[in-house]
């Protein structure tokens, strides 16, 4: 996150916007603008029904599957409709979404400079790196030295695409599949799948088996 | 010029510590789930895809509210404040002061009741009353499922072809934009033309808002930044708006 040291802050900073924020919804409710329910139901539809656990089935999925995987990378959405999700693959901040391939000699790597654009349904909400000013900002002039900040070696041989989202597309990252996962179902698959991985600013990593 | 619309690339900022965390702090959830509702519940909804039957929906909310507006607020901010600032503590702000300026809530009353809060830690503590209509609710999680597409037929072709070589407008951004300033002046290939037309939220002083095509550019690396600043083998791509595009 950006906590250049010499900007001044309240001590008491959090302390106050908890207090403005629940200021802000308890008068908001009075007012019949929200009700007492409406943040938590938001926030529950992320938990259960969008999140990175929706992008983890489709990349298992391809990677069991390459036919499934061309008709995901040609059209994300109607690939979506295959599996069984809940409603909405196709909804608020996933209307038109589109996933690039990793390989050994192609990685790809997602931002949004101009502010936070992510894929909801497939991805959920996005992580605080990805929304720090300093990730945008210098990704899309050196990703390899940030890559190598998230701990990701690629050298300078591989080609990096760096996918900015200046306009409505939403899109993600499908990762390479790492050795050791043979015989693997999509479900422990799908476990191995991290936001990171499917942004691309990690790879896959598998947790050997005791 | 606005910093906010030319952070590409800048130079002097600090090494990455990645913070994998979506909330780093609860009440930043809090501001999350009030935006998401208005947007749900914004005036333009009847005129969307799904043509949301807002009308009905028994809120008191009859603003104009998108990504567009909270976006706006951002690039209004000063510069230094923008990196001062998190990102949630930018969407309290704004928010806040949409609601005041709306006229929903007064500065007083909402200066009042945080005060309240940071006084009565117990009251800060107990939950908010779970009143208010269950419609309001229901349009939210529809919205959330339904989305807001802003594709839309246009009878216009596109005026880029796929394979050609062209050029970033010098535009204004004034207020609000969606071209990174850095873009302007810069050639690119057009690797994609996508389907039908798309519209922006509301107009901006540099010609996005009506439905129109939109193409994914690539950049070279060594197009946007000197050499010895950026790296080689490297292709940047973004989606561009056909308003900000000329031919060479």
């Amino acid at each position: 996150m950006t906590n250049y040291p010499n900007f001044q802050y309240s001590r008491d900073r959090e302390t106050f916007s908890a207090a403005k924020v629940k200021a802000l919804e308890s008068l908001l409710i009075e007012k019949g603008v929200i009700t007492g329910k409406t943040v938590d139901t938001v926030l529950k539809y992320f938990e259960t029904e969008m999140g990175p656990f929706n992008g983890a089935k489709l990349v298992a999925r391809a990677w069991v599957d390459p036919e499934f995987k061309k008709r995901l990378v040609a059209d994300c959405n109607a690939a979506c409709k295959e599996l069984d999700f809940p409603a909405g693959m196709s909804g608020a901040e996933g209307e038109h979404m589109r996933i690039v391939e990793n390989t050994p000699k192609i990685h790809n790597v997602i931002v949004c400079t101009l502010c936070s654009c992510y894929p909801w349904p497939t991805l959920g909400l996005p992580p605080y790196w990805f929304k720090d000013p300093t990730f945008r900002a210098r990704v899309v002039r050196e990703p390899r030295v940030v890559l190598s900040e998230f701990g990701m070696k690629l050298d300078n041989s591989v080609e990096v695409r760096v996918w900015d989202s200046s306009a409505q597309i939403r899109w993600w990252v499908l990762p390479m599949r790492p050795a050791g996962t043979e015989g693997m179902s999509e479900k422990e698959l799908a476990a191995l799948l991290t936001p990171e991985a499917m942004m691309g600013v990690a790879t896959v990593q598998v947790k050997p088996r005791t | 010029m606005k910093l906010q619309h030319h952070l590409g690339g800048l130079e002097g900022l600090d090494r990455i510590t990645p913070q994998i965390k979506v909330f780093v702090e609860p009440w930043e959830k809090r501001i999350f789930g009030i935006h998401t509702a208005m947007m749900a519940l914004s005036n333009h909804l009847p005129s969307s895809l799904p043509a949301y039957d807002i009308k009905s929906v028994p809120t008191t909310f009859k603003s104009f509210w998108t990504w567009g507006h909270l976006r706006m607020g951002a690039e209004a901010m000063h510069p230094f404040e923008y990196f001062r600032l998190r990102y949630y503590e930018k969407w309290l702000g704004g928010i806040s002061g949409f609601f005041v300026s709306e006229g929903y809530i007064t500065q007083e009353e909402l200066d009042t009741r945080t005060a309240e809060f940071l006084a009565n830690s117990e009251k800060a503590k107990a939950p908010l009353p779970k009143s208010g209509k269950p419609e309001i609710d229901k349009q939210v999680v529809k919205y959330l499922r339904e989305g807001d597409s802003p594709m839309r037929k246009i009878s216009a072709p596109p005026k880029f072809a796929l394979g050609s070589k062209v050029k970033i407008k010098e535009v204004n951004s004034a207020e609000h934009s969606r071209l990174p300033g850095n873009l302007m002046g810069k050639v690119a290939t057009v690797v994609r033309v996508y389907d039908n037309g798309f519209a922006y939220f509301f107009p901006t002083a540099d010609g996005i808002g009506e439905p129109m095509p939109v193409y994914s550019l690539a950049f070279d690396s060594k197009e946007l930044w000197a050499e010895s600043i950026t790296e080689p083998n490297m292709i940047y791509y973004n989606d561009i708006f056909e308003v900000y595009i000329e031919a060479i």
